[in-house]
């Protein structure tokens, strides 16, 4: 009895946790194929969760009040590339330039946001596949904004950033005068692997305020909106106004977090960087264990480092197997949409299962009822 | 809307809009290129000296002869750096401390050396320095195309 019941509990543990469970998987065989020794490994991560973990985080506050995976934080992404193209132009370099992007992104994200929020109440219950193509529309607009409005309309000034033309934003803007500028302040070498202790503590930041806001007024008036939007509505919760207010801090945080992933990096791919964001965060999100409608600080760190570390040791091992490394390359996109994918049918598979459980209690219920009468 | 949230969301626009306005000036960027060469100002000509230290915070950046030109990146208006000038081949080296207020307009600022030591006004010794695209920053380029974006790229 006691074996049946500790069988039942493995059974479900690797039920609800098959995805990270299948990257630790992949990892576990990927690693030692690729060759990478340990300490590059590591290093790599640190520097991946510096770059990244705002970003996911960013995820959390929709997800809560029931909007799903917001595929709409490109807006947010697209908002922190203009800010940090201006702030180039401007040439406030170092700290300051990061912090006045970040500055600028917030009208943009806010604007951006409500959009977003507006129309994804108009579509209740389609909320990812609309945030999706809301990205793509936007996409569309922030090319006519870069393309063709920045220098012409928008004033840009230096010939690194504009292209020849005079008008337009050229295919990458250095950012090298505030390359990791976040990352080397405060930064540690433990046994060679170097800790960007500044860009944790932002992090840590973000996460207590995550748990700081969860417990407050518009918190838990996200959560019963997550829960049941009917139930909050008839609870006197403005059910709109909540869901675009949590669209709109999403969108806010994706700003910042795009801003941070690009000091990391040190340019722009200003026709690029922002175009599949959105897919590998929910991706890394995923990976961590997350769900379309449950999701964690906790989630967000193990899926950056599952994810990561199979981005890292995909390639070499792709290479090492097949000897074209195209073929790891493709694997990892392959496996950031196959983990959605995954991720999206065994939501719909537990809500249909949790659905028909329901179902047959309630027909229990009332064939007892009719047995009494 | 009540006037207490009204005036808490203007309060918190105006510390990001003065918060914005101080990096802009504590963040200002420029590349200041340092000249050791002669120069000519009102009919008279001041002569570099034969070789010219540049430390900028205690870290030595150039290593100037006459006609060389140093760089060094400076972020906010207030730059300071040490000069060590030797006049002549063998002598000693003579210490300047330099601190100017650097222009917010200008993005590349030139410094000569020779006229700064001899106290000139400052128009003689600040210039802006006006770079030219080179000849890769204007050829054309192509903007990606949709393909592309299939591959993930760094992330």
């Amino acid at each position: 009895m006691k074996n049946k019941i500790t069988a039942g509990k493995i059974l479900s543990f690797v039920r609800d946790n098959s995805v990270p469970l299948m990257f630790v998987l992949i990892c576990a065989v990927c690693i030692p194929i690729s060759g990478f020794s340990w300490g590059y490994l590591i290093n790599e991560i640190v520097t991946r969760m510096g770059r990244n973990i705002f970003l996911i985080l960013a995820l959390l506050i929709p997800i809560m009040s029931g909007m799903g995976l917001n595929f709409g934080m490109t807006l947010g992404a697209m908002a922190g590339e203009i800010a940090l193209i201006l702030v180039s132009d401007w040439q406030i370099w170092g700290i300051p330039g990061v912090v006045l992007a970040m500055i600028i992104s917030i009208p943009i994200s806010v604007l951006l946001g409500a959009f977003c929020g507006k129309i994804l109440n108009m579509a209740k219950g389609r909320e990812m596949i609309t945030s999706y193509i809301i990205s793509f529309f936007m996409n569309g607009i922030y090319q006519l904004i870069v393309l063709y409005m920045m220098g012409s309309i928008i004033p840009i000034k230096h010939f690194s950033i504009k292209l020849p033309r005079g008008y337009g934003i050229r295919n990458t803007v250095s950012l090298l005068n505030m390359r990791q500028c976040l990352d080397n302040l405060l930064a540690v070498r433990v046994s060679g692997v170097k800790i960007p202790v500044l860009t944790f503590l932002i992090i840590g930041v973000l996460c207590l305020f995550i748990v700081w806001f969860r417990k407050t007024k518009l918190g838990q008036d996200m959560r019963a909106v997550g829960q049941d939007m009917n139930v909050a509505r008839d609870a006197g919760i403005n059910v709109e106004r909540t869901r675009i207010i949590s669209i709109v801090m999403s969108t806010v945080l994706a700003g910042f977090g795009m801003v941070i992933y690009l000091q990391n990096m040190g340019n722009i791919a200003t026709y690029s960087s922002h175009s599949q964001i959105g897919m590998f965060c929910i991706a890394a999100l995923l990976v961590g264990g997350a769900s379309v409608d449950k999701a964690s600080i906790g989630n967000v760190f193990l899926g950056v480092i599952l994810f990561h570390t199979m981005f890292i040791v995909a390639p070499k091992a792709g290479a090492e197997i097949t000897g074209d490394s195209m073929i790891g390359e493709y694997f990892r996109v392959f496996v950031s949409y196959a983990v959605i994918t995954v991720a999206l049918i065994m939501y719909e598979t537990k809500k249909r299962k949790h659905k028909s459980q329901n179902a047959q209690q309630l027909q229990l219920a009332q064939e007892e009822a009719d047995k009494h009468e | 809307m009540n006037k207490r949230r009204l005036l808490f969301r203007v309060g918190a626009v105006a510390i990001l809009l003065a918060i914005a306005a101080c990096m802009m000036v504590i963040g200002r960027g420029h590349t200041v290129y340092v000249d050791n060469k002669t120069l000519e100002y009102n009919g008279e000509s001041y002569k570099a000296p034969y070789r010219v230290n540049v430390y900028v915070k205690g870290e030595q950046i150039a290593r100037l002869a006459a006609r060389e030109r140093g760089m060094t990146t400076n972020i906010g208006q207030r730059f300071r750096m040490t000069l060590g000038v030797i006049e002549e081949k063998g002598g000693d080296e003579k210490m300047v401390d330099v601190s100017l207020k650097l222009p917010y307009s200008m993005d590349g600022i030139i410094l000569n050396v020779p006229g700064y030591l001899a106290n000139l006004p400052q128009e003689a010794w600040l210039s802006e320095f006006v770079s030219t695209p080179t000849e890769a920053e204007m050829q054309d380029e192509e903007i990606p195309s949709e393909e592309e974006d299939l591959l993930a790229g760094e992330f």
